[in-house]
C-alpha cells in the first residue's frame, strides 16, 4: 500500500558525488534568492518523453498551462504525440474545497476512451497533494478497470527541486513499471539508456552506432520510450546513465533489485562519445565486441576528422570562454576542444567534486574554473582576449558588450549537438556566430553619442 | 449571434489556451518601473512564468519566489518566507516596489499577505492572485486595481490636460504606445498603468537588471488620481477604473471594451475630441482612417470567404473578432480561455468557454486560426492558415512589436489576417 516514495530516503543518495560533502544538498531553496524549477517540473521532464503514454496533471492551471509544447522531445511514436499535449484536471475553488478525486477518475476515463494511451501518468502538484486527494486510491482503481498502467507520481513542487522530482519521477517507474512484463526476447547485448530525453534528438545520434555494434537498447528513460519497453527493463544487461545526475537512484537500485551494473557516460564531443561506446562495450565485457567497437570508433573518428578539418582551420587559436551548468561544463568544454578551441574558463558553480576535477583535467593548470560566472566572465574576456562566449541567454550581453560572438547552450537550442554528428552541427553553429557580423553591428555607436 | 456556452463540459482540459492568474499578476508588475514581481508559492510556479514570458518576448525577465517548501507549507503562515524572502532581494538590489502575489499553494494555506505585507518596511503591493480560480485577465485586473488602492494618493483637484489609460493584458508594448501617442496627439498627457510600451518592448538596454527596466514609475502611480479622465479599455481593467475613480471622484471615465477596427477606433475618437474640445484629430489620424476604409475593401474578398477561429483572452477576442467581421470576415469559432461579459457582445457563430481540444472536434467549422502558438499544431494537422496571437507566440519573433489597434494597426491586422487566408488556399490549390 505503501507506495510514496521517502523523500528523505532519497535525498540521502549514496550514489551521488554530493552526499558526502552535504547531505540534502540539493534540496536547499532560499526564499527571494532561488532561481530554477521544482519537483513537478523535474518529474515533468523526466517522464514526459513517453510519447505513447498520457501525462495528467491533477491541479490547477498553472503547473500545466505555462509548460506544455515547451521541449523538442523528439519521439519515433506513430501514434499520436502525447508529448506535444498538455492534460490537466485544472481543478478550481470547488475541487479545493470538496476534493478533486471524483474529477480525477473522470478525467482518465476520459482520456482511455478518447486517446487510447499506452499507460496514463498522473502528477500530483501542490495543491492537489495539500489538499489530500488520493491519487494513488484513483490510479490503482482505475488500473484494475481499464487494464492498462496507472502511474501515480508523487512530485508535488514544494517538496524540493528539480532535480529531486527527476528522482521521485525515477521512483515511480521503478514501482509501478519497471520488472511487469517480460520482454519477447533477450539479447546478451541488451542495455537501458536512463536520464536521456532526446531533446533535439540527441539520442539518435549515437543510437545507430550501437545499433552497428549489435547492442540492442531495451528500453529508455525515456527518449523516444515506449511503457511496453520499460516495463521489460529489468532484463536488461546494463544501465547507462546520460548525462544525468538526477536519475542515479534509479540504476542504484536496479543493481540492488535485479544486479544489473550502471555505468555513467556523456555523449558531447568526439572523445567523450567514443568513451562512452567503449564504456558500454567494456561493461558488458565481450571481446568480440570491444574489438569491434574499437574498430568502429577508429573508423567514424576518421570520417569525423575529415569534415572537421575546415572547420578546424577556421577555429584554431581561438580563444572560448564557457559559462553552463553540472557535467556540461567540461563535456561542452571537451567538446569545444574537439573542435580545435581553446577553452580559456568554464563555469563550475552547479558542478560536483568529480565535474570540477575533470574540468581541471580537461582545460589544463592555466584556464580558469568560474565559481561565480555572472562576475568573472567579463573579466575573463578582457584578460584572454577570448574570441566566444558561449552560456545561456542571460549572458548574451556580456557578449554584446565586449563586442566578441556568442552561443547559446542551454536547454531552447534547436538542433542536437550531441553524438558525432552533432559535433559538425556545432561546428556550423560556432563558425557562423564567429562570421556573423551582427555582435559588431549592435555594439556600434549612435550617431548622437560620443 | 450564435450558440454562446460559457461551460466547460468535460472533467479535465486538454491542451489547454487558459493562463492562470499568479502569472497575468507577475506581467503587470513587470510594466512597472524597477519592480520585483515577488511570487508567494513554490518555485515552479515563478519558474515556468519566468520561462514563458522570457521565450515570448525574448527578453530577461525578472520575478522572485518565495520558494514555499513543504516545512513552510504547514507550519509557516506566509509572513516568515516572505520577509526572508525581501529581505533576500533587497540585500542585493534596491526595487522601487515589491509586488506580492500568492499562487495556488498559499491560497489552498490560507496565507495572510496583507498582514505579511504589513510587517515590511518596503514599498509593497499585495494581491490574491489564486490559479485555481480565473486566469491571466482577471490576475493581471486584479494587480491593476490593488496598485490603484495601494499606491496611488486621493486628489481632489484635476489636472484636464492628463489622462490615464488602463490597457488590458493583451496588448502587446507597442500596441499600448501606440495607444499612448494616438491619446497624445489629442493634445493630452498620458501615463498607463501598468506600461509595458517601455518595459518589455524589447530595447536593447546598456546592462541587464535583475529588476524590471522601464514602465511606469512609483511616483506616477502615486500621482495617478490628478488626472481629468481615466481610459480603460477592455472588461477585465473597468474595475480598476473604478477603483481609481474612488481616488478622486471628479475624474471623467471613459470606458471601451477595446480599441480593434473602425467602429471601435471611431468611438475612441469621438470621445477624446469630446474630452479634449476638439473639432478635429490630427492629420495623421485622419490619414490611416482612409487607410484602414481602403484596406478594408481590399481585404473583404478574401476574409469574406474565410471563417475564422479566433481563440486567446476575452478583451482580445471582442477586439479582433469585431475588426474582422467589419471587413467581411465570418467568425465560426470563438474559443474563449475563460468567462467574461465580453462574449455575450460577440458576434459570432459559436462561442465557446474550452480548449483546443474542443477547436479540434470543431475544426469543419473554419478555415483560419488566429491564436496563439499552441494553435501550430492543429492548424498544420488540419490544414488551417494560423495568424499567431495571443500568449505565448514563444516560437516567434516580434511579439512585442506586432500592432493591432487603432486604424493603423486594424490595417495590419486585416492585410496580414487576408495574406495567409489567400496562401492557405493556394496551397490547397497546389495539392
Amino acid at each position: 500500500m505503501a507506495t510514496k516514495p521517502k523523500i528523505r530516503e532519497l535525498l540521502d543518495e549514496s550514489a551521488c558525488a554530493h552526499n558526502s560533502t552535504r547531505k540534502a544538498g540539493c534540496h536547499v531553496t532560499v526564499p527571494g534568492a532561488t532561481s530554477g524549477g521544482c519537483a513537478f517540473e523535474g518529474a515533468q521532464i523526466t517522464l514526459f518523453p513517453y510519447a505513447d503514454a498520457a501525462h495528467l496533471v491533477h491541479g490547477p492551471i498553472t503547473c500545466i498551462g505555462a509548460s506544455w509544447q515547451t521541449r523538442l522531445s523528439h519521439t519515433s511514436w506513430p501514434g499520436r504525440d502525447m508529448t506535444q499535449m498538455g492534460l490537466t484536471t485544472g481543478v478550481c475553488s470547488n475541487d479545493v474545497v470538496f476534493g478533486g478525486e471524483a474529477k480525477l477518475r473522470a478525467s482518465i476515463d476520459y482520456i482511455v476512451a478518447q486517446y487510447a494511451p499506452q499507460a496514463v501518468f498522473v502528477y500530483s502538484t501542490c495543491v492537489t497533494a495539500m489538499i489530500g486527494d488520493d491519487i494513488d486510491a484513483v490510479c490503482r482503481q482505475a488500473q484494475q478497470d481499464h487494464g492498462i498502467p496507472m502511474i501515480p507520481v508523487h512530485a508535488p513542487g514544494f517538496v524540493g527541486s528539480k532535480n529531486l522530482g527527476s528522482r521521485l519521477a525515477g521512483e515511480a517507474v521503478l514501482t509501478h513499471l519497471v520488472g511487469t512484463l517480460e520482454p519477447a526476447e533477450i539479447t546478451p547485448f541488451d542495455i537501458n539508456l536512463i536520464g536521456e530525453y532526446n531533446v533535439t534528438g540527441d539520442m539518435w545520434q549515437y543510437t545507430p552506432l550501437l545499433e552497428k555494434l549489435g547492442i540492442r537498447v531495451l528500453s529508455t528513460l525515456s527518449g523516444d520510450g515506449r511503457i511496453a519497453r520499460i516495463r521489460t527493463a529489468h532484463r536488461a544487461r546494463l544501465n547507462v546513465l546520460v548525462c544525468a545526475k538526477s536519475l542515479v537512484s534509479m540504476p542504484r537500485k536496479m543493481q540492488e533489485r535485479y544486479g544489473i551494473p550502471f555505468i555513467s557516460v556523456s555523449f558531447y564531443g568526439k572523445r567523450d562519445t567514443s568513451a562512452a561506446i567503449l564504456a558500454i562495450a567494456e561493461a558488458l565485457g565481450d571481446a568480440d565486441l570491444i574489438t569491434r567497437t574499437r574498430q568502429l570508433i577508429a573508423c567514424e573518428e576518421a570520417r569525423l576528422q575529415a569534415r572537421l578539418a575546415p572547420f578546424r582551420k577556421i577555429f584554431h587559436g581561438r580563444k572560448a570562454v564557457l559559462n553552463t551548468g553540472g557535467n556540461k561544463s567540461w563535456s561542452i568544454a571537451s567538446a569545444l576542444q574537439d573542435l580545435g578551441f581553446e577553452v580559456v574558463a568554464t563555469s563550475v558553480r552547479k558542478s560536483t567534486e568529480a565535474d570540477k576535477e575533470k574540468a581541471r583535467r580537461y582545460l589544463g593548470e592555466q584556464a580558469v574554473l568560474m565559481t561565480d560566472p555572472g562576475s568573472q566572465q567579463a573579466r575573463i574576456i578582457d584578460e584572454t582576449g577570448a574570441d566566444l562566449l558561449l552560456a545561456g541567454g542571460r549572458s548574451l550581453y556580456t557578449a554584446i558588450k565586449k563586442k566578441i560572438a556568442f552561443a547559446d547552450v542551454n536547454q531552447e537550442k534547436k538542433k542536437s549537438y550531441g553524438g558525432y554528428q552533432g559535433l559538425l552541427n556545432l561546428a556550423e553553429d560556432l563558425k557562423n556566430a564567429l562570421e556573423n557580423p551582427v555582435f559588431k553591428n549592435v555594439a556600434r555607436r549612435a550617431p548622437w553619442e560620443n | 449571434m450564435g450558440e454562446l456556452n460559457r461551460h466547460r463540459e468535460k472533467p479535465l482540459e486538454i491542451n489547454p489556451i487558459r493562463l492562470s492568474q499568479p502569472m497575468g499578476a507577475a506581467l503587470a508588475f513587470l510594466g512597472v518601473d524597477r519592480c520585483m514581481p515577488l511570487m508567494h508559492g513554490g518555485m515552479g510556479c515563478t519558474s515556468f512564468t519566468k520561462v514563458f514570458f522570457t521565450r515570448h518576448f525574448c527578453e530577461p525577465i525578472a520575478i522572485q519566489t518565495t520558494a514555499v517548501t513543504d516545512v513552510a507549507a504547514v507550519l509557516d503562515g506566509g509572513d516568515g518566507s516572505i520577509v526572508e524572502a525581501v529581505h533576500n532581494i533587497t540585500r542585493k538590489v534596491t526595487p522601487s516596489l515589491i509586488g506580492l502575489h500568492s499562487t495556488g499553494i498559499t491560497e489552498t494555506k490560507g496565507d495572510d499577505i496583507r498582514g505579511a505585507a504589513k510587517q515590511i518596511k518596503f514599498p509593497i503591493v499585495h494581491v490574491h492572485t489564486a490559479d485555481f480560480e480565473g486566469g491571466l485577465e482577471s490576475g493581471w485586473g486584479k494587480t491593476v486595481t490593488a496598485m490603484i488602492e495601494q499606491l496611488v494618493e486621493d486628489r481632489s483637484e484635476l489636472r484636464s490636460d492628463k489622462v490615464v489609460l488602463l490597457p488590458h493584458i493583451s496588448m502587446q508594448p507597442i500596441e499600448v504606445e501606440k495607444l499612448k501617442e494616438f491619446i497624445g496627439s489629442f493634445g493630452l498627457q498620458v501615463v498607463a498603468l501598468p506600461d509595458l510600451s517601455t518595459a518589455l518592448d524589447g530595447h536593447l538596454g546598456h546592462k541587464q537588471g535583475a529588476l524590471s527596466s522601464g514602465g511606469v514609475t512609483v511616483d506616477e502611480i502615486f500621482s495617478l488620481a490628478e488626472a481629468g479622465a481615466v481610459i480603460s479599455i477592455g472588461e477585465s481593467v473597468k474595475f480598476s477604473a473604478a477603483a481609481l475613480l474612488k481616488k478622486n471622484p471628479a475624474m471623467r471615465h471613459m470606458h471601451l471594451d477595446h480599441v480593434q477596427g473602425l467602429v471601435a477606433t471611431d468611438n475612441l475618437v469621438e470621445k477624446l475630441m469630446d474630452y479634449a474640445g476638439l473639432q478635429q484629430p490630427s492629420p495623421t489620424v485622419v490619414r490611416w482612417r482612409k487607410r484602414l476604409q481602403d484596406v478594408m475593401l481590399d481585404s473583404h474578398f478574401a476574409l469574406g470567404q474565410t471563417r475564422i477561429m479566433v481563440t486567446g483572452e476575452p478583451d482580445f477576442l471582442a477586439g479582433a473578432c469585431q475588426s474582422l467581421t467589419e471587413a467581411g470576415a465570418r467568425i465560426g469559432l470563438v474559443l474563449s480561455s475563460v468567462d467574461s461579459p465580453q462574449l455575450g457582445r460577440i458576434e459570432a457563430e459559436r462561442v465557446v468557454v474550452g480548449d483546443l481540444e474542443d477547436a479540434e472536434k470543431l475544426q469543419s467549422e473554419y478555415d483560419l486560426i488566429i491564436g496563439n502558438f499552441h494553435a501550430e499544431a492543429l492548424a498544420r494537422r488540419y490544414g488551417k492558415a494560423l495568424v499567431p496571437r495571443g500568449f505565448p507566440c514563444w516560437e516567434m519573433i516580434g511579439n512585442q512589436l506586432k500592432n493591432d489597434l487603432l486604424y493603423e494597426g486594424g490595417a495590419y491586422f486585416l492585410c496580414e489576417a487576408a495574406n495567409a487566408a489567400e496562401a492557405m488556399r493556394m496551397q490547397h490549390h497546389a495539392v
